[in-house]
């Protein structure tokens, strides 16, 4: 697969939150507002690309030649929990600016599974370094999208008149519903 | 410090716990899952080829393809674990070929295909048309393989995919030449030639000029394809393929019987 | 012992993590295609947060309390493969259709969410009935999610069909909208019978 395949699949034909179903929980909570829902995305970009380039470090030159790929799991998670919490450290002494915007987000993306689902995916499908970075940073810019287009819609939400035992998430899910069945349109636009 | 230090042990000890404990659970678990995959595979080949006692794994260009042999140790055919690009992404799928080139069968092994429309790649419906065709035949969309219509890019995808697998068995197992990689620009005599392939649903006729061992002009004389669709392969494959100076080149999508037609007919101008 | 049993219940209803918490969200959605892979997934979760709940609080005591996080992360880690290796190596097809959610379960909010605010602070009892009730409160929602999905879908239930041959099935409740949307109305049941039956 070329690498214009996979940036045009992971943000639109197979994007990550619409079509892949990770990352659901921060698309339901961070979505109401499109300032913070920007924060969030730019968080997940950046960590997202740290993330992959690390854990594919690791499984390369690691755990394969060790015959350990059982350990993934635990070892990715760990990796991702640690880098975090450096990425908030640095943050905070060097960028004081940066922090502020995107400091709050970060606690949230040890839990967000779209960290660890990349990685995992991007060692099952074989990728090389390049090939990781571009489909993290794409997968990052697809569940940026989806958060904001979300974020806008849910603004107007507020102020519909919705039926109460619908309000809140049980709406935003027939949103993202309605949202999905567009994004499937995409499939099929380019033959890979 | 103490604090530190406690803290830093006990994750350790944590961590050798659990690490010991998972290369236990996976020195049980990871000869049943190999043996159990290598089982499955056994079976899988026996229902493409009843007699097979013994496979030969070789990779090519990052496919696997599978060498049956009898119990006599006589070749009985091939079988590739190969992928297509279908409407939905890639199609991966096994395809089982006879000492003698003949299609055996093909069974789909995961596919990201439209349910209830692309997913006719999956049953006989679309398999049938193309089991029992040889390596002689040009298993080509349109030619002798008819697409499924509603279904047209999983149902061509495929057929361009078993083409390409088949020229891959031909040349490496079968012993036989592969005629679209034998066009050998180099020992065509210059001159124009003419020839015609079947497109979308016309005939199309290509008129293609050889000066030096290369493609210099190449022209289509007629067609009757559905205007507006069509144009933009009637206008952009010449340009690939006399680029290309080689007849593997991209079809234009949205055009890709009539790009295919456009193919045909060059090769059969130039066999 | 009444406290036991509200313990047990308030994972089923009250508390019920997929329509009452919202948590685990991800393979709720994904993996709800099919009543046999929801109660596949739940069983999963289900297994790796009793066990997780238990060793961390057996150790509630042991662990110093700033680095408990990872090595809660390290445990259920841990558990999160052994499920991974028993599936592909007892039940491959589910293992498959599970694919990638089933190391994921790591990060399922649901495990952590219960470690943090029950196991650490409870005693082993108390947190086995606790992971009990979530993790069965959780496998029903995915098994129900997933009969609703396959029955409409497929016109089947685990596999059988039970529509007849006239039925058409409504092939959208098999893709990644259906999913949504099917959760989606859910919610809203679950909040109308609620308030109807006045359980808060």
């Amino acid at each position: 697969m070329n690498l214009l395949a996979i940036i045009f699949v992971a943000i639109l034909a197979n994007n990550i939150v619409l079509n892949q179903f990770l990352g659901i929980c921060p698309y339901l909570g961070v979505s109401k507002r499109i300032e913070t829902s920007v924060g969030m995305g730019m968080a997940v970009i950046f960590v997202m690309t740290m993330s992959a380039i690390v854990t594919w470090i690791v499984y390369n030159f690691l755990l394969e030649p060790f015959g350990l790929v059982y350990l993934r799991t635990i070892t990715f998670i760990l990796v991702i929990a640690g880098l975090v919490q450096l990425v908030e450290t640095i943050l905070k002494k060097t960028n004081p600016t940066l922090f502020r915007a995107l400091g709050i987000y970060l606690p949230l993306i040890t839990t967000n599974c779209t960290i660890l689902g990349v990685a995992l995916l991007n060692v099952q499908a074989g990728h090389n370094i390049i090939q990781t970075i571009v489909y993290a940073i794409s997968v990052a810019i697809g569940f940026t999208i989806a958060l904001v287009i979300m974020a806008g819609i849910r603004e107007r939400l507020e102020l519909a008149n919705v039926s109460s035992f619908l309000r809140g998430a049980a709406v935003s899910l027939v949103t993202a519903g309605i949202l999905s069945l567009a994004f499937m349109g995409f499939k099929g636009m380019m033959t890979l | 410090m103490r604090d530190a230090l406690r803290m830093a042990l006990t994750l350790l000890i944590i961590g050798a716990i659990c690490g010991g404990l998972l290369s236990v659970v996976n020195g049980i678990t990871a000869p049943m899952i190999a043996d159990r995959e290598n089982q499955q595979f056994l079976q899988a080949l026996e229902g493409f080829f009843p007699d097979v006692v013994k496979f030969e794994v070789q990779e090519i260009n990052g496919e696997e393809f599978y060498s049956c042999y009898d119990a006599a140790g006589k070749f009985i055919g091939v079988v590739g674990k190969v992928k297509a690009s279908g409407y939905g992404g890639e199609i991966s799928y096994d395809l089982a070929v006879s000492d003698a080139g003949d299609i055996i069968g093909i069974r789909i092994s995961s596919h990201g295909e439209t349910p209830g429309i692309g997913d006719v790649i999956t049953k006989p419906a679309f398999q049938d048309r193309v089991i029992g065709l040889n390596f002689a035949d040009p298993i080509s969309a349109g030619v002798d393989v008819d697409t499924v219509s509603g279904a047209t890019v999983s149902s061509s995808g495929m057929i361009n995919s078993i083409r390409r697998v088949m020229n891959v068995v031909g040349e490496n197992f079968l012993g036989m030449e592969v005629e679209k990689a034998a066009i050998d620009l180099t020992k065509i005599a210059d001159g124009t030639y003419t020839g015609t392939a079947r497109g979308f649903k016309s005939d199309v006729t290509v008129e293609v000029v050889v000066s030096g061992g290369k493609i210099t002009s190449l022209e289509i004389v007629s067609h009757d394809d559905t205007p507006g669709i069509s144009d933009n392969a009637v206008k952009g494959m010449p340009q690939r393929i006399i680029d290309a100076q080689s007849l593997e080149v991209d079809v234009v999508s949205g055009a890709s019987m009539t790009s295919q037609g456009i193919i045909n007919a060059v090769f059969n101008a130039l066999k | 012992m009444s406290t036991i049993a509200q313990e047990f219940s308030k994972g089923l209803l009250k508390e019920n993590p997929t329509f009452r918490l919202l948590l685990g969200m991800c393979p709720t959605l994904a993996v709800s295609i099919s009543a046999i892979n929801g109660l596949g997934m739940g069983v999963s979760a289900l297994f790796v947060l009793l066990c997780s709940n238990i060793v961390i609080a057996a150790l509630r005591n042991l662990i110093p309390s700033k680095v408990r996080i990872p090595a809660y992360i390290l445990i259920i880690a841990t558990f999160v493969t052994i499920v991974d290796m028993v599936l592909n190596a007892f039940t491959p097809d589910l293992h498959k259709a599970l694919g990638i959610f089933i190391p994921l379960i790591v990060v399922n909010c649901i495990i952590l969410g219960r470690a943090e605010a029950f196991a650490r602070k409870n005693n082993i009892v108390r947190s086995i009935i606790d992971a009990l009730g979530m993790g069965i409160g959780f496998t029903l929602a995915l098994t129900i999610l997933g009969i609703i999905r396959e029955l409409f879908g497929k016109g089947s239930i685990f596999g059988f069909g039970v529509m007849g041959t006239a039925f058409e099935p409504m092939g959208i409740l098999a893709t990644a909208p259906g999913a949504f949307i099917t959760l989606g109305i859910m919610l809203g049941f679950v909040n109308f019978m609620f308030k109807r039956l006045r359980i808060e």
